[in-house]
């Protein structure tokens, strides 16, 4: 019995929870469906999207025989498409026959086949039943169902449910009755808000047309929950201008089957005008409606609860709505509430078809607040006299200025009640506002309520000196109030106020606060090149550190170094032009090349030195030998010369 | 102390003018112009500052790098060293010096900039 009772709660609080539609139709979004509808149509195409349309609508149209004479004249009857299209739109109008003939007739059945798209098979079928034709039902089943297993797309079973709903009761249809769940759990999620085919609006329109023609045909609730046909609503409604013939057919085919079908029917609740109410306007006004934005007649409209926004007592309980002219209204002034925002509770009861039939509202009762009690008073700060009160009654100004220097301070004090019931208010924004006139300066205080919500304002001219900048002179005084409930915002100029500061402090101009004025321009200061010597300094320092290389000369030509061992052989010649050339290229390199260039010249010039170079240290290393050896010994022991053997081999080998 | 100090460093200087071969005297003059080269590059960057940076440092480098191969050469083509270098002959080192030199060349040119 306890979990019984538990869910009995969970049920109360989930249905409390449940969505209600953010997006539908208005009046003007269902006139410029029609509108779209009713464009002249070009081919059979459109006229069938126009015709059958338009019906789902309610709404018939004006000429027809015209139509009628336009759809046989454009009638292909060797196409079963053209067929399904004259065969629908036909039947549409009223007193519109299609001749059939024979071959039409098989030609239609034999499409009803497993090789057939499901849109041919869906086409056939409802010609077929368009026309008065007699089909089999079973195999047409059987075609579907073979259809859906060889093509899983969404379309495709769309067209199979579609085309099931024409078949006669007696077929065995519950295998595509259970395909409405297997693609209702395809639909995607988008923020708890909108359900709704990857595939877009027109397969999500066609979707719901074709699985509540199917529901009502079998007579078995489909199986979408509550909150499920309400994000099907959001989705399919939220587009308010369509993109072509066939999006807004398949819209006014899913509104008509949301709001004509046998299980649930979405109901929309709209306050008439903004939810407020006031004195002048004491009646909330609501529009129930279906999706097509038809009025529900037949429904009862209820407030449930309706409370304070903070305090969340009831004002009003279980209270009736009184329809007038397919309008929902209740006087709620009558109930006289206080000003300020209530949350609404409102149920529409009379079918148990409806959906969403549990609606949250937020009602603004605004009021007129009245001043009472105005004293302006300027006090000693010594309490030596006392205080000059005067009264002053709203809209009018106080006759005599007030003087207020720094020995006194200035005090003001009033009340604000509800106009009509007397109440006491604390608005939003109650300010005091000092306009100096001369320089056009304004300093703005806020007036606050003590505990017993008596308003006072108290200025201190010494402590209030900064924000007036010390500028003594004559201000005028301000009340400025206002509050979204309040229906009269007040801007009262009270009285004028003397103030006197002393004097010295008050500066000699005043500056306008200049914060929306250029600002000085910013130059970009490129980065200074780093400071270089003199010219002087380098030149000598450079010129100190060539010097050694005299110093060299002059030590070399002391020691006695000289040339005189210079062979005559060429290649003595190429290594020391090779190697003055590898210096030449160091040179090169650093004023023209980069390494790679270098590289490759170095290479072959390089191998080019090495070679010749190679050839000249030999001979040289093979003269000194032979002349520290002595003539006759030409002692040539293995270990010492194996380098030198090498290029006394390559001599060998070139002589 | 001072002249015992004066005292060594003359007979130093006598026995280096008597008894190095020629051949290391060159090399010697070689390396003292290395040596004043190195300093006077030092100087200039202590003195005046070290803008361009990555100039003073080639130049630093070459007379460093050269120094240290001149030595290299003096240490191989002294004949006293001869045990220690049986392999090397005195055109080989000098063949080295040669293609250490180029190196270094290459590299400093690089960085001078």
């Amino acid at each position: 019995q306890a979990p019984l009772f538990h869910l009995l709660v969970l049920s109360m609080v989930l249905e409390t929870q449940a969505l209600t539609p953010t997006h539908h139709l208005t009046t003007t979004d269902v006139a410029r469906l029609q509108a779209v509808l009713s464009q002249p149509f070009t081919d059979l195409k459109s006229a069938y999207y126009s015709v059958v349309g338009l019906s789902k609508l309610g709404i018939l149209v004006a000429d027809a025989d015209e139509t009628c004479q336009f759809i046989k004249s454009n009638l292909d009857p060797s196409s079963v498409e053209s067929l399904f299209y004259a065969a629908e739109a036909s039947q549409a109008l009223s007193g519109c026959e299609i001749p059939v003939s024979n071959d039409t007739r098989d030609l239609l059945l034999a499409t009803v086949s497993e090789d057939s798209t499901a849109s041919q098979i869906h086409q056939s079928v409802s010609a077929l039943s368009s026309l008065g034709l007699p089909l089999a039902s079973q195999e047409v089943v059987s075609a579907l169902k073979a259809r859906i297993s060889k093509e899983d797309n969404v379309l495709t079973i769309i067209l199979a449910l579609q085309t099931a709903s024409r078949l006669s009761q007696q077929a065995e249809l519950g295998d595509i009755l259970e395909e409405i769940e297997d693609l209702a759990a395809r639909l995607d999620d988008l923020s708890g808000v909108y359900l709704q085919f990857e595939e877009g609006l027109e397969t999500t329109a066609l979707f719901v047309s074709a699985a509540y023609a199917l529901s009502d045909h079998v007579d078995m609730e489909p199986p979408l929950k509550e909150d499920q046909v309400i994000q099907l609503v959001n989705s399919i409604f939220s587009k308010k201008s369509w993109d072509s013939l066939s999006e807004a057919f398949s819209v006014a085919s899913a509104a008509e089957s949301l709001s004509n079908n046998r299980f649930h029917v979405p109901v929309i609740v709209s306050a008439q005008g903004p939810a407020a109410i006031s004195h002048s306007q004491p009646f909330l006004r609501l529009q129930v409606t279906d999706v097509l934005c038809q009025p529900l007649s037949s429904a009862s409209v209820l407030v449930e609860s309706a409370s304070t926004s903070s305090s969340k007592s009831a004002i009003l309980s279980q209270a009736p709505f009184t329809l007038r002219d397919e309008v929902f209204e209740l006087n709620f002034m009558a109930s006289q509430p206080a000003s300020g925002y209530y949350q609404f509770s409102v149920a529409i009861a009379g079918d148990s078809r409806f959906v969403a039939n549990h609606v949250e509202l937020k009602v603004k009762v605004s009021t007129r607040v009245a001043i009472n009690n105005m004293d302006l008073s300027v006090v000693d700060k010594d309490q030596s006299t006392g205080p000059k009160t005067t009264r002053v009654e709203y809209p009018t100004k106080a006759k005599a200025p007030f003087m207020a220097d720094s020995h006194q301070n200035f005090a003001m004090a009033f009340q604000l009640v509800d106009e009509t019931t007397g109440v006491e208010l604390t608005p939003h924004q109650t300010f005091v506002r000092l306009h100096n006139q001369k320089t056009g300066q304004e300093v703005v205080f806020v007036a606050e309520p003590d505990s017993k919500n008596l308003y006072k304002f108290e200025l201190d001219t010494t402590e209030r000196k900064t924000e007036f900048d010390s500028i003594s002179g004559t201000y005028a005084l301000y009340l400025m109030m206002g509050d979204a409930t309040l229906e009269n915002p007040i801007l009262w100029n009270v009285a004028d106020v003397v103030l006197k500061f002393l004097d010295e402090e008050a500066p000699s101009t005043i500056q306008a606060k200049t914060l929306y004025t250029p600002k000085p321009e910013i130059q970009h200061l490129f980065r200074e090149p780093e400071k270089k010597p003199p010219t002087v300094v380098s030149n000598a320092f450079t010129a100190l550190v060539l010097s050694p290389f005299l110093l060299l000369l002059i030590l070399w030509v002391k020691l006695g170094a000289n040339i005189s061992n210079f062979t005559l052989s060429p290649s003595t010649f190429l290594f020391h032009i090779g190697h003055a050339a590898m210096l030449g290229l160091m040179y090169v390199y650093w004023t023209h090349l980069n390494m790679f260039q270098t590289m490759k010249y170095l290479a072959i010039i390089g191998s080019l030195t090495f070679l010749a170079g190679n050839r000249m240290l030999a001979q040289k290393a093979v003269k000194r030998y032979t002349h520290k050896a002595g003539p006759q010994t030409k002692k040539l022991s293995k270990e010492p010369l194996a380098p030198i053997s090498k290029n006394l081999f390559f001599l060998g080998a070139t002589e | 102390m001072s002249n015992s100090v004066f005292s060594v460093i003359s007979r130093f200087v006598e026995e280096y003018r008597s008894s190095t071969p020629n051949k290391l005297k060159v090399i010697d003059a070689y390396l003292l112009y290395i040596l004043l080269t190195g300093v006077f590059q030092f100087l200039y960057c202590v003195l005046v500052g070290t803008f361009p940076f990555n100039s003073f440092l080639s130049g630093f480098i070459a007379c460093v790098g050269s120094f240290i191969l001149a030595v290299c050469l003096r240490i191989q083509i002294n004949p006293q060293n001869k045990r220690d270098f049986l392999t090397v002959s005195p055109e080989r080192a000098f063949a080295d010096f040669l293609f250490a030199h180029t190196v270094l060349h290459l590299v400093v040119v690089n960085f001078v900039g």
